[in-house]
């Protein structure tokens, strides 16, 4: 009964349904994009050919949402991707959330659900918890491919990542716009000058500003500790101040995001897609598998390369040209 | 005198039963019954729509209406519970926390309308919020707002009603989420210091008044069944609070640093398992509270042996009931001074639990302080370690309880074989009088005048002016439960605490958790992705304990869990299993709802086409009510029997086919 029959797992019907506005379809079409059996990669072909014969091309603006736990990423999410479809009645907004999993078990609690409520009935959010699955980086294994369906048929898609703090540099790579969501700073500005992750982002939001003295103080600081982080460039990156529990800011904070659209052409995750391949060849073939790949030419199609590559690399290492191994 | 001698017998503590339900008017007739039984106060439940500060018409509040206690709307549902009820003679608890000014303005407003004097009200209402967003569940407003609102209770209550305890610091609840004596005692202590502190930076209180106010704050307290060790942690209770408030506050007078207390003894070790040995369970907790004369509980509430099964029927409330009087009344217990004054067992003990509570208080303060132990999750992840380790000793069998982990074999109990089941039920069709009642009012009011006053509400809430006043003229005016804690939603915001799946780690059986990663791993090689499970509450009974214990056992076998947390519509269950593409959906509720609930997720999730995801059900759910879960589609029915967490996931595993 809970196998999935032939129907529900045809691509090319999970596309029709789904552009029939079928959540559930869309729901299988993502779970298509996180499979991680092999022939997978046909099945997702399958699916982009058929959302480029509907002309449903990448037009998403990809936002990433990163920053430390508890900085309640989650919740002001929620907010802006509800305030985002309420402002505009044509825009559609998809979100990933991607939560860690065991080391252990390889099971994951994804919890970022219970901060987001949508108003029932709305179809026009969606709402995608995601395991990383032990990958390090603040992103899980298919987050990449998951985007690249989600891309074609929502207006703004938002990534959060982990939130582990210091190594989300990922989400830079195929977000349009990236924005830090810290709580108000606890004084130690010197951790934030070191910390890498103040380099990444395109804006700032210090959330859980219900007080008002509380968040005056966060932005003096962040200012302060910018000024040394990214010298030169601290004036021109914008800092919100938000408090997903009362509202506050939020607006200024979506405007932004309803700016970006008009003002940033989204790139498509296609430049993404040699990063996501290195990632995915690293997990599955180690540092041979990298060296091999150093030979491999500019990528345009991700699923073929991940097709072929199991094939080559394996032909490769049994038939190894000797120069090729000690390069 | 004799050492062994009091010069008179003291009096009884406030013997009372926790009760409500159905309706206004159909407790009003439980408790004019039970104060002719011989109760000595009056111990009120609400239902969760009330304490949840949703009038009954609330999509959310309709499956919920007077299940775990009375429904109450307006002012006018007031007059119909306290009828031929006196008032002020009577001692009056109301267990209710983030609607707590609201259901005292109503106290206050009903008094003035019957021309009772209202400095005359003795009584209290929980009022415990930081336990709400650590364990129980029923919280609407941030941290912020809603300790504002219990101190503008204590300034009102001060002078206006001095003998009402605007709040109970409770470390009831803290137990029944696995808190150990120690944990009990820091984290209460903690959660009491955080109010008083609170209450002195505001400089509402005039410091000569301090000592007063100190004296006004008391404790709702669990007993657990190792009793010997609760006394003491009774005795050790009162040996620090009586330390704290002198040192940290200066007070003088010796009977306001007087630790006071209530205590309902412990439910979360009663067992649906062999339920008749709850009785003894019950009777021995009680001994916990009331032997040490200088520990001795002010006011005493019992459950009944079937908590575990349902809500309790009067007959089991009144067994319950006998109890206290039998030990109050018949027996010599009250004849005494303190039984273990000099004991050097008894104070080596009392001794250790007070080292250990400062040690752990000392910590919670160099975090900031109870509120900062609860905004960063640290209270709320070592209750959740504590329950983990308690049912991890449970299923190895290292924790004995009778009934579930040894002697399991027994004779069938005649107690559960009555027809009924052994169970109470509330009659759905009396939902429709509360709602007509309600719709009564409402035609009934003069708008304007709810208007006016819901407009004051809203400008004292943004103002920083005290809301007792505007919140009693609203209850006049007839303001709905709905109406007052919407007005005050929209100007605090609604909070969401910080959930317990982080953090909790779990000792389940090596060779069974083996084999259920090994079963997750093969499902995830042949589909391409680790079994799904969407776990959530539906309903808005709060506990979310059970749900999070299973979230955890589920992913520390290898599943990848969706969770939704508490306070679901069951459309939005049904929502998130859809957009999750969830192999399963496992629903937790105890509220005695799931009849209702599991029919609406039902047909929520055969509105989303998708009938086929399927469900399981945990919580208190009567054998009885099996079939009916099962005939709406449910695949599983797990209850306080299922202790075994290793069994449930498999069993979950077996239903999605791994």
């Amino acid at each position: 009964m809970s196998a999935p029959d032939a129907a529900s797992s045809d691509p090319r019907l999970l596309v029709a349904a789904a552009a029939r506005g079928e959540r559930r379809a869309l729901a299988r079409l993502v779970s298509v994009f996180e499979d991680s059996r092999t022939d997978a990669a046909a099945r997702r072909r399958e699916a982009l050919a058929a959302l480029d014969e509907r002309g449903a091309a990448p037009r998403a603006l990809c936002v990433g949402f990163t920053g430390t736990p508890g900085a309640g990423k989650s919740s002001l999410l929620g907010v802006v991707a509800k305030a985002l479809v309420e402002r505009d009645p044509t825009l559609s907004v998809a979100v990933v959330a991607v939560d860690p999993a065991s080391v252990l078990s390889g099971g994951a609690l994804l919890g970022d659900r219970t901060r987001v409520t949508f108003p029932a009935g709305e179809r026009r959010l969606y709402f995608r918890s995601q395991s990383s699955e032990r990958a390090l980086g603040g992103l899980g294994r298919t987050t990449f491919h998951v985007c690249r369906v989600l891309e074609r048929l929502f207006d703004v898609l938002f990534v959060e990542t982990v939130g582990i703090g210091q190594s989300e540099i990922e989400v830079r790579e195929f977000a349009d716009r990236v924005y830090l969501v810290l709580q108000p700073l606890a004084g130690d500005q010197v951790q934030f000058m070191k910390a890498g992750i103040m380099e990444i982002p395109d804006a700032f939001v210090v959330n859980k500003c219900d007080e008002e003295r509380a968040a005056r103080r966060s932005l003096h600081a962040l200012r302060a500790s910018l000024s040394f982080a990214r010298p030169g460039d601290d004036d021109r990156l914008p800092i919100f101040s938000t408090s997903a529990a009362t509202g506050l800011g939020v607006d200024a904070l979506v405007e932004d995001i309803a700016r970006s659209r008009t003002s940033i052409a989204p790139r498509g995750l296609t430049a993404a897609a040699r990063a996501h391949f290195e990632r995915w060849v690293a997990t599955g073939y180690g540092e041979l598998g990298l060296r091999y790949l150093a030979g491999v030419p500019a990528l345009e199609d991700v699923d073929a390369a991940e097709l072929s590559f199991d094939r080559e690399f394996r032909r490769w290492v049994c038939e190894p040209p000797p120069t090729e191994l000690h390069r | 005198m004799a050492a062994h001698t009091l010069p008179k017998r003291d009096e009884p503590w406030i013997i009372r039963t926790y009760a409500g339900h159905t309706s206004a008017a159909a407790s009003n007739r439980l408790y004019r019954d039970n104060l002719a039984l011989g109760q000595r106060g009056l111990s009120i439940a609400f239902d969760l729509p009330t304490q949840c500060g949703y009038s009954s018409d609330h999509p959310l509040a309709l499956p919920e209406i007077g299940k775990v206690g009375v429904p109450i709307n307006s002012l006018d549902d007031l007059h119909v519970l306290f009828d031929e009820i006196p008032l002020t003679e009577m001692n009056t608890s109301l267990t209710i926390n983030a609607t707590s000014m609201w259901l005292l303005a109503l106290v206050i407003a009903l008094a003035r309308e019957r021309g009772d004097d209202e400095s005359a009200l003795t009584g209290t209402t929980q009022n415990d919020i930081i336990k709400e967003y650590l364990a129980r569940g029923t919280f609407i407003f941030p941290p912020e707002a809603s300790l504002r609102m219990i101190a503008e209770m204590y300034e009102y209550c001060l002078d206006a009603v001095p003998r009402w305890n605007p709040s109970n610091i409770c470390s009831y609840h803290l137990q029944e989420a696995g808190a150990t004596p120690v944990q009990e005692i820091a984290f209460a202590l903690a959660n009491a210091l955080g109010l008083l502190d609170l209450l002195r930076e505001r400089g509402n209180i005039p410091v000569a008044a301090f000592g007063r106010l100190v004296g006004r704050i008391s404790f709702f307290v669990n007993a657990g069944i190792r009793f010997v060790e609760e006394m003491c942690k009774m005795r050790a209770f009162t040996r620090l609070w009586d330390e704290l408030t002198a040192e940290r506050y200066g007070v003088d007078d010796a009977k306001q640093r007087r630790f006071r207390y209530g205590v309902q003894v412990n439910s979360l070790g009663l067992t649906e398992a062999q339920p008749e040995n709850n009785a003894w369970r019950i009777l021995i907790e009680a001994l916990g509270v009331t032997l040490s004369r200088d520990a001795r509980c002010r006011a005493l509430q019992l459950p009944a042996w079937n908590e575990a099964l349902s809500l309790p029927r009067p007959w089991d409330q009144q067994w319950s009931l006998r109890l206290q009087q039998i030990l109050a009344y018949e027996t010599d217990l009250l004849e005494y001074p303190d039984l273990f004054e000099g004991s050097v067992v008894v104070e080596s003990k009392v001794e250790e639990l007070c080292a250990g509570a400062r040690e752990e208080l000392d910590r919670i303060v160099g975090l900031g302080g109870v509120r900062a132990a609860v905004e960063s999750g640290y209270l709320k992840s070592a209750l959740v370690r504590s329950m983990s380790d308690r049912v991890s000793a449970i299923n190895r069998g290292d924790l004995v309880v009778v009934g579930v982990n040894r002697w399991t074999e027994a004779l069938p109990s005649p107690l559960v074989g009555g027809s009924d089941g052994g169970v109470f039920r509330v009659d759905p069709a009396e939902a429709e009088e509360t709602l007509r009642s309600l719709e009564a009012t409402r035609a009934r009011r003069d708008p304007s005048r709810v208007a006016a006053s819901l407009a004051n509400l809203e400008a004292a809430a943004r103002s920083g002016e005290s809301m007792m006043e505007p919140s009693i003229a609203c209850a006049l005016a007839r303001v709905t439960t709905g109406e007052w804690a919407d007005t005050l939603r929209r100007v605090f915001g609604e909070y969401r605490p910080v959930t317990g799946v982080d953090g909790q780690r779990l000792t389940l059986d090596d060779e069974h958790t083996r084999a259920l990663r090994q079963r997750c791993d093969a499902f995830a090689a042949a589909r391409g992705r680790r079994p799904r499970i969407v776990v959530g509450k539906p309903g808005l009974d709060g506990h979310s304990n059970g749900a999070e214990v299973i979230a955890v056992a589920a992913r520390h076998c290898g599943m990848d869990v969706v969770y939704s947390g508490i306070r679901l519509t069951c459309e939005a269950i049904a929502h998130s299993a859809v957009e999750e593409d969830a192999d399963i959906i496992g629903v937790s509720i105890l509220s005695g709802s799931h009849v209702e609930l599991i029919g609406q997720l039902a047909d929520a999730l055969a509105a989303e086409g998708a009938s086929d995801i399927p469900v399981v059900v945990g919580g208190i759910i009567p054998r009885e009510d099996v079939g009916a879960l099962e005939a709406r589609g449910v695949r599983a029915v797990f209850t306080p029997a299922d202790f075994s967490l290793t069994e449930i996931v498999a069993r979950v595993l077996d239903i999605v086919g791994a």
